[in-house]
């Protein structure tokens, strides 16, 4: 049972919480969009963002000396998987614009990444134009280099932490238990179950062949 | 009736708070009355949110076009299915619609705690109070649908044509069922650990509430990514937006709880572990809110262009606060009562389960949270988009998945080098031929070939334990082979269900490996013209444009194409894409153009073309060949049928009013033999 003074502490907490939150939370939070008259408009409906169609900047280097199409279409394809479109829809350059003509942005892009393969550009150098014009965001998903191979490595780093602690931990019990096992050795007696129970240990019995 | 809703949203605030107050003075005086008070004030609460729902049903079917939500989300020509739909299509309804599922859930939650649980119906009502409380003051104060415009247009904005789908009438709602129902066991496993009642039942109210969240969430995310594939366009089912991995993060940690309550049930052990996973799920159900609906994380659902962030962060973090404060001081309360004997064995196994588990949620939250991080970091925006998310989880993927085979081998207690060698032999010989023959066959695709050989294996343990089963009943009863095979599941329903849902699993993986060998093509089609492209099986397609056509329907333009289809020369008929521009009721277009997807779906292949745009009369498609799409949502169902086995009460449960099972020693065989 919780007494009075747990209470007051566990209230307490939640008054902190309640300083902090708007902090923390403040940075994203951005206000309802306002109709022409400064009147909110949109509540924030399910729906996809709004496209930016003006995102397109240039992304052109001149062609490289002698230059020939520096890889076939379906590897341009892949490519154009790797980076993202900038209209806000969040998708890649290719998806983007074979689902919707709507999008000016990824075509846009799509005819850059075009005229760099015609000019004997390599996927890498490919890359970094892009990034070079948008910056990073560019990218589907964060170069594996410097800070970001903190985003590749931390999951398998906090698993391997998690697996040291986790065996550690049942090394620990399996010496407990058997020190105890060795002081007490006589297990319990069987208790009958009732109805499905005993059916149950039976056929588990029956199935493992332990019995 | 709109008023009357407006104002019980309001009656529904003060009883909330009535509620919560009562529940609590009542816990702690141990006075009857005010116990009995908080409940009664709970189900009003719960009237209360029902009456506001119908009122904001009412407004949006009579076209109430005074009401901001209802002039923002619905619009005159739209189909009456929407309309209805549209109560949980934007920010304000959705917040209403969580609240109403949470307040029937809480009312029916603590209506149906028995005599056992009564010390803790008071804290897990007071709780729940608690947390309506909030949702209804955050729907009152910063997300209230019946806020009124100062005028009132003669039609509204209608609803985004992405989302007039059958999908949005099914998908959110399953979604919301599950997301809310974490808090129940939330509630309880709070309740428990401020009375100190931490025994079996709470266990057994967690657990049930518990397995009706995961198979909410289940159906929710099958159908959701069903949703995306078919209406989006954009030929996939899963792109690891901050929305999906919102609903996923619950999943993943629900799953967890579910395999290591089996070890608390049997052995007494991971009370601390299992406490911790009941309260990170409803954690993580409320901080997935916070992000999607914060803007903290970019998303394309504009639910992040919302002003209810801040009050989801106050009351993320204090729940978080005061949960850690009473699991930190009641932690005498749960030490294990058994220890584990072997470190290969089922209990170990799960734990690797759980390990695994928790580390693709872990890795799931850090890749959403890391371009917050990066920016916090080195002021540099990053996008971290399905490529990121697939390099990390597909290792710990087929790590889960060679545990879902794994642990049903592995015997309770400690497992001998015998048992292993007879339980593994058959599995694992499975799993290496269908690896073998997939590599001999031509697949060079590692992933692929190591999910198929993992999904060989898992469904090896499956089908092993089931010829087991049957044949064990076969010889004890002389029953038949069909009703050896119902009996077996009928009587032994939470592990029988608990492999359907493995074998749910296994098909899922089958097909996301399939997604491998997909292949997209770029046409461009003038009426009449042809294009021959090869399929991943090396079928050869024939598609011949019908040309394009335009039309007026209902809401929007049409603009489609025919394909007339063969596939090695045999005709398969016609497949259409449409785009699809919707207007308002003066004509006026609305919202971007959408499409529609012509999908021809086989149990190898879907064909998906969708028609980018016209431009000269041709049209400019993309065909794609996406192999064993169909088994994902196969998969998905059969999850959700092996979940509701297992939610399926025993009888003998029934009868017992709360089972909780103990491992005990084998029968002997003289037991056996009078059985017989």
């Amino acid at each position: 049972m919780i007494d009075r003074r747990e209470f007051v502490r566990a209230l307490g907490l939640g008054g902190v919480a309640t300083l902090l939150a708007p902090r923390l939370a403040a940075q994203g939070e951005t206000p309802p969009e306002q109709g022409p008259t400064g009147q909110a408009t949109i509540e924030g409906a399910a729906s996809l963002t709004p496209m930016n169609q003006d995102a397109a900047k240039t992304v052109r280097r001149p062609a490289k000396p002698g230059a020939a199409a520096s890889m076939s279409a379906d590897e341009r394809d892949d490519l154009e998987h790797q980076i993202r479109c900038q209209c806000g829809c969040t998708l890649d350059i290719y998806t983007c614009r074979t689902t919707d003509f709507a999008c000016q942005v990824s075509p846009a892009m799509h005819r850059d990444v075009m005229s760099l393969v015609e000019g004997g550009y390599s996927a890498q150098e490919i890359l970094d134009a892009f990034v070079e014009t948008y910056g990073e965001r560019a990218l589907m998903a964060p170069k594996k280099e410097g800070f970001n191979l903190a985003g590749y490595l931390v999951p398998f780093a906090a698993l391997a932490a998690g697996a040291v602690v986790l065996v550690t931990a049942l090394r620990r019990m399996q010496l407990r238990t058997a020190t105890v096992a060795a002081a007490r050795p006589d297990p319990a007696a069987p208790v009958e179950m009732p109805g499905t129970a005993t059916e149950r240990a039976q056929l588990d019995a029956a199935i493992r062949k332990d019995a | 009736m709109i008023l009357v809703g407006e104002l019980s949203l309001w009656v529904a605030l003060l009883m909330a708070a009535w509620s919560a107050v009562t529940s609590f003075a009542g816990g702690q005086m141990g006075r009857e009355d005010l116990v009995a008070s908080g409940r009664r004030g709970l189900y009003a609460t719960a009237a209360m949110i029902l009456l506001a729902s119908i009122g904001l049903w009412t407004a949006l079917l009579t076209h109430d076009f005074s009401l901001k939500y209802v002039a923002s989300n619905t619009s005159a020509n739209m189909p009456k299915i929407y309309v209805f739909a549209a109560f949980w299509g934007g920010q304000a309804g959705s917040m209403l619609f969580w609240t109403l599922i949470l307040a029937l859930y809480s009312a029916l939650a603590i209506w149906g705690v028995r005599e056992k649980g009564r010390e803790l119906a008071s804290w897990a009502c007071g709780t729940l109070a608690l947390i309506l409380l909030f949702f209804i003051a955050t729907t009152c104060f910063k997300a209230n649908p019946f806020d009124r415009l100062s005028f009132v247009p003669a039609d509204g904005r209608g609803m985004n044509p992405q989302l007039q789908n059958p999908g949005m009438a099914v998908h959110p709602p399953t979604l919301y069922l599950g997301y809310v129902a974490t808090a129940i066991p939330f509630a309880f496993a709070i309740a428990a650990l401020i009375s100190r009642k931490l025994d079996a039942e709470w266990l057994s109210i967690v657990r049930r509430w518990s397995l009706i969240s995961w198979f909410f969430l289940t159906i929710g995310i099958t159908l959701g990514m069903w949703w995306a594939y078919v209406e989006l366009g954009w030929s996939g089912y899963w792109a690891w937006d901050p929305v999906e991995n919102a609903s996923f993060l619950p999943w993943l940690t629900g799953t967890a709880f579910l395999h290591s309550i089996m070890i608390q049930e049997k052995r007494g052990m991971l009370r601390k572990w299992n406490v911790v996973l009941v309260v990170t799920t409803f954690l993580l159900a409320i901080f997935g809110t916070f992000l999607t609906r914060s803007g903290l994380v970019e998303s394309v659902h504009t639910f992040a262009q919302s002003p209810v962030g801040s009050w989801f962060a106050t009351f993320f973090i204090g729940s978080t606060g005061a949960t850690i404060y009473f699991v930190y001081t009641r932690l005498k309360d749960l030490e294990a009562k058994a220890e584990l004997e072997s470190m290969v064995s089922r209990e170990a196994a799960f734990l690797y389960n759980n390990l695994v588990l928790v580390g693709i949620a872990f890795s799931v939250l850090w890749g959403t949270l890391f371009p917050v991080i990066s920016e916090w970091v080195r002021g540099t925006k990053i996008t971290v988009g399905p490529p990121f998310f697939n390099t990390v989880n597909v290792p710990l993927g087929l790590l889960l998945l060679a545990l879902t085979g794994i642990g049903p081998l592995i015997a309770w207690r400690k497992a001998s080098t015998s048992n292993l060698r007879r339980q593994f032999v058959a599995p694992v010989m499975i799993g290496c031929i269908t690896g073998l023959t997939l590599a001999v066959l031509g697949m060079r695709n590692f992933h692929a070939l190591v999910a198929y050989t993992l999904c060989g294996f898992v469904s090896g343990t499956i089908l092993q334990e089931f010829y087991k089963g049957i044949r064990a009943r076969h010889d004890m009863h002389d029953e038949s082979i069909p009703r050896a095979t119902i009996r077996l599941i009928a009587r032994n329903r939470r592990r029988y269900g608990g492999y359907i849902v493995h074998a749910g699993i296994v098909i899922l993986f089958s097909a996301f490996a399939g997604l491998a060998f997909k292949k997209d093509h770029d046409v461009q089609l003038k009426g009449g013209e042809s294009k021959e492209l090869v399929d991943p099986l090396g079928h050869r397609w024939r598609f011949v444009s019908q040309g394009t056509s335009t039309s007026e329907t209902l809401n929007r333009f049409v603009t489609s194409v025919g394909l007339e289809v063969w596939r090695d020369g045999v005709p398969q008929g016609i497949v259409s894409s449409e785009k699809r521009q919707h207007f308002d009721s003066n004509k006026q277009p609305q919202f971007e153009p959408s499409t529609e997807v012509g999908i021809r779906t086989s149990s190898a292949l879907d064909l998906y073309v969708v028609l980018a745009g016209v431009r000269d009369e041709t049209a400019e498609l993309r065909i794609s060949f996406n192999p064993l799409v169909v088994w994902v949502w196969i998969g998905g169902l059969v999850m959700a049928i092996g979940g509701l086995i297992v939610m399926w009460p025993q009888a003998e449960r029934r009868r017992a009013g709360g089972y909780v099972a103990t491992l005990e020693p084998a029968p002997s065989r003289a037991v056996l033999a009078s059985v017989r």
